[in-house]
């Protein structure tokens, strides 16, 4: 009893420590945008000014049960892959609840807070919205393909789909990380990435100048909040999964940080790089050069 | 062989009777020729019939003073075409006659005794 | 017992009678006449009642007082008995049918009729060849007699043409009869056999000429044009009796001169059949007139007999049955349909739909229907089962596949001509008047067809076991039709529960059928109990349910091939008739039908190839067939796929299903699709994965699964009507079900079957409500909806529980199934197949968000502010499936254990391995029930959270929003629905473009232009008829000699 009071514990604090690392990265990565862009940018603490600010504004109003729900679905999205996923290997306490699935629950967690969110923004009523939705889906599902293709050829490999058992198989130095071993389906992977983080050229589900700000248009205050939060926990485990898949994993939370940051960075860079995509674009694009290679790293496995 | 016996030219005569309805029927577009065509083969049967059913040197098949009862069967030609033959004209001629029936109340119909012009009915 | 003579004397009798005492009442000759055909019934019935029962003897009567060859002798056998029966059967019933054609044209025709009837049972008796001669030619005369009596001008014309054919065949039969009796010395059939002049030149040249003028008095294709004629201008009721009468003793004919023909003509006289066959029906296509059109057929039915003589070396003593399980399946039907023709009086098939105002005639319509294309329970579908099995058994696959070929032709216009009668629009057609003559006639037929479809089911060993309690249960609600729905409804639903106690024994220990007959009649159960909401009738419904779902449960307790497909054939009849129900359904039924009908074609073909290697039909000859293993494989999958709806034949069901009604969509497409799942699970379970034929057909069909998965998906995401974007659904994911089965491993079945299962729960929540409202909104197009959470909550709960699970989306039952997937791909190498199937299933998140969006979030529609929540009729068995899926979301193993057990003996490696309620595979790992509580307590802290930071949150309405501070203008511009994946579409749109659709039309297109060239020889000119026949025949001779 008093392990899994323990356990809950250590899960809270890391959680807490993968929030604030969350808002701290996400700041850190608007500036850069902005330097690049040539302005000056928000301070580092701007994402916890605007987060104590939305969740005590006065007043909130919403549209029904669905909207309500929705941003409980996506924060229970975000929360509930960071269960499910192991963050620091060889930890006793920070692999989380992540014995009870592998890949392919965090694979298919991932849609738990999209789809909750995309119905609440739906009751929202907005157009902007499900706009937004619509392409948001419509991308994802061609982002998942080189995705998809690469945890196969990774599976393969490693005959496993346990996170924890591929991070183990990657230890022992750089070269057996399956950025060495299997390069074919982490460029597979990390093209299918810069899909999954929506930065540009990929960003048009928010697209600021048509729609602005997508499927939250209709979210202020308190909701807007546990959006907000949902964002950064979920960059932050999102970039720590493909961490343990392509890099390695991490043995204590200074890898961590710096493994997830490079990750989401690779994302921002090619941001400020390119611009957007059209949807068909953007769709069509996955199905190129990443659909290519992914089927490469699969056929050496044949 | 001899060519030029009497079972031989019949036959072929039926046959060559035969084979000139046909033409008549497949050639001629007056529907009154067509029956007359058909006539014509309806003829060169009963005339091959008759021909199959002959034998050389031997009389008709009919009971008379010229033939002996008692030897009947050595003396007649084969008695059983020459009945066929005989019902196969009397359905001949009902035929025939059935066809200029029809060809009366096609005549009445459109005035027309050309037969082309009686394929309303088609594909 | 009356001497057959007096059949001669007694028509012959009244017929002079009649002529001498002339002036009697026209009415009185009629029945004068119709009392002598009467007596001539008695005479054959005794006769054949008195031979059937082995209390008579075949008995020779000599006329004369000679003996053959000096006389002519008639014979009154067992079939003549029969044949005359048939022949007086058809007279008398055609007699009453025509009785005031007959007054009207009066005594003339009296006489003629009666001495056509006469000269038919003449012809059926006769031993002597040239009295055959001379009663065929009565019999054209007074067919032609009677034709002249018609008086109307395509009558006289094609009157014409028939004497002008017939006299031409009467004298080469003539010329015919005449060399052999030059060869024999005699005209007695039985001293013609026994000389076997056949072995000589000219006497095969005899034989060959009788044979041909038999055969050219059958109607041959393509020297038949003057019969066509006959047929389309005749009295409907006199075509009858062609169609039925002369043609069933022109086909005796043949019969008996048959041993006189030499054994290497027989092919030929087969091909004759099949060409006219085929021929005979590619050019029926083509056809709108309803009388031409039944000629068509009547010349092609007579074409499959004459093949079924000329293949009589290879069908042993099967012939009789088969022949004359098909001669009485032609005789009733055609004899009904020409009836039924004369009562509709109308021209074009179009306009037969006025049939529909007179229920009893339409159901006596699709009685003769589907009595002429070889379903159950009639007896033309055991004739062809035999004939097609006996064929196979002999090794004669070309003749097989030429017949089913023919008999799907046939199929494609009787089933166009029949949709249109069901379904087209009739107010603008006049009532149907009938009286009581004309209404007897058919009624009698279409009760016979019943008739004899049970006595024929008693001579095939194979249908010993088939269970006719069903089919009679189904004709007592048939027989109650007229009760108000619910009544009906209770008194089904209680007949299957019975029915599942009662079939229950037979399945206990096998989890297999155990599934599939929780799915079919549960499935029926549940679906039937929905059927509360109807106010009404219903007409027609119940009894085509009922015979689906019968078909469904002999399909689970079949013991053999033949059962298989009777409950098949059983089960598509039902499902064609539930179809066809929906408003715009006419061209989408028919297309079901016809793949429905194609696809029972080839699975025949296959299960006779499996007959031929195995010898017997028990089930086991599905394993290891060792004729053709591909072909028969491939053969018998494609069959069962058409009801999987799998890429290449899935076109019909986006349409059939799209348009069908909330319940009907539920067991069309949950519980009808998954017979061709249980179907392919039978054929793989035989075929086996070992043989290189099975790798390859695997192959295929794992790609065939992945491609419905993702054309199915696709489409779904593109459609504008809620119930055609499930319909293609149930299309991508009967594809997976179809992927799994193909990987034939241990995780690959239990993908599939786990799918079958929850596939089943999930999409008949979907089908329910979304039907539900469709109907009460009166429109499936989903932009026409919004907002409609406010006003079906409880519709919203439960769409948004299904689409969740058929996401796949953790913590529901759903994500099982793709964790299996991802599990199974991998260990199985189907890599590329897998990736496929696994996009599909991302995109499917786009058609599962389009469905519950546009329909239930968004702006809610002006005329919507007053709708209810859907029939609570409805609302009830939805949640009963809700609840299963919960269930079994906390609880997998209660399904995924058992499903392991039984498929451990299958397959015995790769089973999952369970550790209390985690289950592991080689690979991964995953524990349902923590899952779901993890997620579950999380959910509410999370949300207490929120409600607690929020707890001051206010509703406001539907317009107040983010808008620029305005108002948006109308919830139709604001509601996002319409073309809503468009960029998507531009995208990956190029997938779904419809290749396979316009394949099929190509391919259609093709045949229907065929036919409409190849019909281009009959001219219409009588002379070109003649050139036919006389090109026929030299053809023909040239091929022989």
């Amino acid at each position: 009893m008093d392990n899994i009071i323990l356990k809950l514990l250590f899960t809270l604090l890391g959680l807490f420590i993968v929030l604030n690392w969350g808002l701290l990265m996400s700041a850190i990565m608007q500036k850069i945008v902005a330097r690049v862009a040539g302005r000056h940018g928000i301070p580092f603490y701007q994402p916890w000014i605007d987060l104590i600010k939305l969740y005590t504004k006065r007043t909130a109003i919403t549209h029904g049960i669905m909207f309500y729900l929705g941003p409980v679905f996506r924060l229970g999205g975000g929360v509930g892959m960071f269960l499910f996923i192991p963050l620091i290997y060889g930890s006793e306490y920070f692999t989380n609840f992540s014995w009870s699935g592998d890949l392919i629950l965090i694979l298919y967690f991932q849609f738990f807070g999209m789809l909750g969110m995309a119905l609440g923004a739906g009751e929202g009523g907005h157009p902007n919205s499900v706009i937004g939705i619509s392409r948001g889906l419509a991308q994802f599902t061609t982002v998942e393909v080189p995705m998809t293709l690469a945890v196969i050829s990774i599976a393969v490999q490693y005959q496993t789909l346990s996170i924890t058992e591929i991070v183990a198989a990657q230890q022992g130095g750089i070269l057996n990380w399956t950025l060495f071993t299997n390069p074919l389906a982490t460029a597979a992977a990390m093209l299918s990435l810069l899909g999954a983080f929506r930065h540009a050229p990929f960003n048009l589900v928010k697209a600021p100048n048509e729609i602005p700000i997508g499927p939250p248009t209709e979210y202020h205050s308190s909701f807007l909040g546990v959006l907000r939060t949902n964002n950064a926990i979920l960059h932050v485990i999102e970039a720590v999964l493909f961490m343990n898949l392509f890099f390695g994993g991490a043995t204590n939370w200074f890898e961590l940080i710096l493994k997830s940051f490079l990750i989401y960075f690779w994302s921002v860079f090619v941001g400020v790089v390119f611009p957007r995509f059209r949807i068909e674009q953007s769709v069509a694009w996955f199905l190129k050069v990443p659909l290519v290679i992914g089927i490469l790293a699969i056929i050496i496995f044949i | 062989m001899d060519y030029f016996n009497i079972e031989y030219i019949s036959i072929v005569t039926g046959f060559l009777l035969i084979l000139l309805g046909l033409f008549a029927i497949l050639t001629q577009k007056n529907i009154i020729k067509i029956v007359i065509g058909f006539s014509l083969f309806d003829t060169g049967i009963h005339i091959v019939m008759v021909s199959i059913g002959y034998i050389r040197n031997r009389t008709a098949p009919i009971l008379d003073e010229t033939v002996n009862i008692k030897d009947a069967a050595n003396q007649i030609v084969d008695p059983v075409p020459q009945a066929l033959v005989l019902t196969a004209i009397i359905i001949g001629l009902g035929v025939t006659a059935l066809m200029l029936a029809y060809v009366l109340k096609l005549h009445k119909e459109k005035k027309s005794l050309e037969i082309q012009n009686f394929s309303d009915l088609k594909w | 017992m009356v001497s057959p003579i007096h059949i001669i004397t007694i028509s012959l009798g009244i017929a002079f009678a009649l002529g001498i005492f002339g002036n009697l009442p026209k009415k009185i000759s009629a029945i004068i006449m119709l009392i002598a055909i009467g007596a001539i019934t008695f005479i054959s019935a005794q006769w054949a009642y008195a031979l059937y029962f082995g209390n008579a003897e075949t008995t020779q009567i000599f006329t004369a007082g000679f003996k053959p060859p000096y006389s002519i002798n008639l014979q009154m056998g067992i079939y003549e008995a029969f044949f005359s029966l048939l022949i007086n059967i058809i007279g008398l019933l055609g007699g009453i049918y025509l009785f005031n054609t007959l007054v009207k044209q009066g005594k003339n025709a009296i006489i003629v009729f009666l001495i056509l009837i006469m000269g038919l049972n003449v012809i059926v008796l006769t031993q002597d060849i040239f009295n055959l001669f001379v009663f065929l030619e009565v019999q054209s005369i007074a067919t032609a007699g009677l034709i002249v009596l018609h008086k109307n001008k395509d009558s006289i014309s094609s009157g014409f043409k028939y004497m002008l054919a017939t006299g031409i065949i009467a004298g080469l039969l003539l010329i015919g009869i005449i060399f052999s009796y030059y060869f024999t010395g005699s005209l007695n059939i039985a001293d013609i056999i026994n000389a076997n002049i056949g072995l000589s030149k000219g006497g095969a040249v005899a034989v060959f000429l009788i044979l041909i003028a038999i055969v050219l008095e059958l109607k041959p294709f393509p020297a038949n044009g003057w019969a066509i004629d006959v047929y389309q201008s005749v009295k409907p009721g006199f075509a009858a009796i062609i169609s039925a009468g002369s043609a069933s003793a022109a086909f005796f004919v043949l019969y008996k001169i048959l041993p006189i023909v030499p054994e290497n003509f027989y092919n030929v006289i087969s091909a004759l059949g099949i060409i006219t066959f085929i021929g005979s029906n590619l050019i029926g296509i083509k056809q709108t007139n309803t009388n031409r059109l039944l000629g068509y057929s009547s010349i092609g039915q007579m074409g499959l007999l004459i093949t079924i003589l000329g293949l009589s070396p290879y069908l042993g003593d099967k012939l009789t049955f088969i022949a004359f399980a098909i001669l009485i399946s032609h005789y009733l039907a055609k004899a009904g349909l020409f009836w039924l023709s004369g009562i509709v009086k109308q021209q074009n098939i179009k306009n037969w739909s006025n049939l529909r105002k007179k229920p009893v005639l339409m159901v006596l319509f699709g009685t003769f229907i589907f009595t002429l294309l070889g379903f159950p329970p009639f007896p033309s579908f055991f004739g062809k089962w035999e004939l097609i099995m006996q064929l196979s058994a002999s090794g004669q696959f070309i003749w097989m596949a030429l017949i089913l070929v023919g008999s799907f032709i046939e199929g494609i216009y009787l089933f166009r001509w029949f949709s249109n009668s069901l379904k087209s629009e009739n107010s603008k057609l006049p009532e149907i008047k009938i009286s009581l003559n004309k209404f007897i006639p058919p009624v009698i037929f279409g009760v016979a067809t019943y008739g004899f479809g049970y006595f024929a089911g008693t001579f095939v060993e194979a249908a010993g076991a088939i269970n006719y309690i069903p089919l009679l249960f189904i004709a007592f609600i048939a027989l109650i039709d007229f009760l108000p729905a619910w009544t009906k409804n209770t008194i089904s639903i209680a007949g299957v529960i019975a029915y599942i106690f009662y079939l229950y024994p037979s399945v206990e220990g096998d989890l297999l059928r155990q599934i599939f007959l929780g799915i079919f009649l549960g499935g029926a159960v549940i679906t039937l109990f929905s059927g509360y909401y109807y106010k009404g009738k219903r007409l027609g419904f119940y009894p085509m349910a009922l015979a689906m779902f019968a078909g469904l449960a002999m399909l689970i307790t079949a013991t053999n091939l033949f059962e298989i497909l009777y409950g098949w054939e059983l089960m598509t009849i039902g499902s064609y008739f539930l179809l066809i129900r929906g408003k715009k359904s006419l061209p989408h039924g028919y297309s079901y039908m016809m793949f429905s009908l194609g696809g029972s074609y080839t699975m025949m073909f296959g299960f006779a190839l499996a007959f031929a290697g195995f010898g017997n039909l028990d089930l086991q000859a599905l394993s290891g067939i060792t004729v053709y293993p591909t072909l028969a494989y491939s053969l018998i999958l494609i069959g069962f796929m058409t009801k999987t709806a799998s890429f290449g034949l899935h076109i019909w069901l986006p349409g059939a299903h799209g348009e069908a009604v909330a319940d009907i969509h539920f067991m069309a497409s949950a519980i009808l699709l998954k017979a061709g799942v249980f179907g392919i699970i039978l054929v793989l379970l035989g075929m086996g994965a070992e043989a290189i034929y099975a790798k390859n057909i695997l192959f295929v069909l794992g790609w065939i699964g992945a491609i419905s998965a993702l054309i199915g998906n696709v489409a779904a995401s593109f459609q504008e009507s809620a119930k055609r974007l499930l319909a293609w659904s149930s299309i991508g994911q009967l594809g997976y079900i179809v992927f799994g089965l193909a990987m034939m491993s241990h995780l690959g079945w239990t993908a599939g079957l786990f799918y079958t299962i929850t596939h089943f729960l999930y999409k008949g929540v979907l089908f329910l409500i979304i039907g539900g409202i469709a109907l009460k909104l009166g429109t499936p197009l989903m932009y026409k909806m919004g907002g409609l959470i406010k006003k079906m909550p409880f519709s919203f709960i439960a769409v948004l529980i299904a689409i969740i699970t058929l996401a796949g989306v953790p913590p529901l039952v759903g994500f099982a199934g793709k964790w299996l997937f991802y599990n199974a791909i991998i260990s199985e190498g189907f890599y590329f197949q897998g990736v496929v199937v696994l996009f599909s299933g991302i995109v499917a998140f786009l058609y599962l968000f389009r469905l519950i969006h546009t329909i239930f979030l968004g702006q809610l529609k002006d005329e919507h502010r007053n709708v209810k929540e859907i029939s609570v009729w409805l609302l009830i068995p939805v949640y009963l499936l809700l609840f299963a899926i919960m269930i079994i979301s906390a609880k997998p193993e209660f399904i995924l254990k058992p499903l392991g057990n039984y498929l451990i003996s299958y397959f015995p490696t790769g089973a999952l391995t369970w550790n209390e309620t985690m289950v592991s595979t080689a690979l991964g790992h995953w524990d349902g029930y923590w899952i779901m509580m993890i997620v579950g307590v999380m959910f509410v802290i999370l949300l207490a959270w929120l409600i607690i930071t929020n707890a001051k949150a206010q509703k406001v309405k539907q317009f107040n929003m983010v808008y620029a501070a305005e108002r948006p203008f109308r919830p139709e511009t604001t509601h996002m629905a319409h073309n809503m994946f468009a960029g998507y579409n531009k995208a990956l749109g190029f997938l779904i473009a419809p290749y396979v659709t316009n394949f099929w039309n190509w391919i259609s297109n093709f045949v229907y232009d065929t036919a409409g060239f190849v019909r281009r020889i009959y001219s219409g000119n009588g002379q070109t008829y003649v050139l036919h026949i006389v090109a026929y025949i030299m053809v023909i001779y040239f091929i022989i000699f």
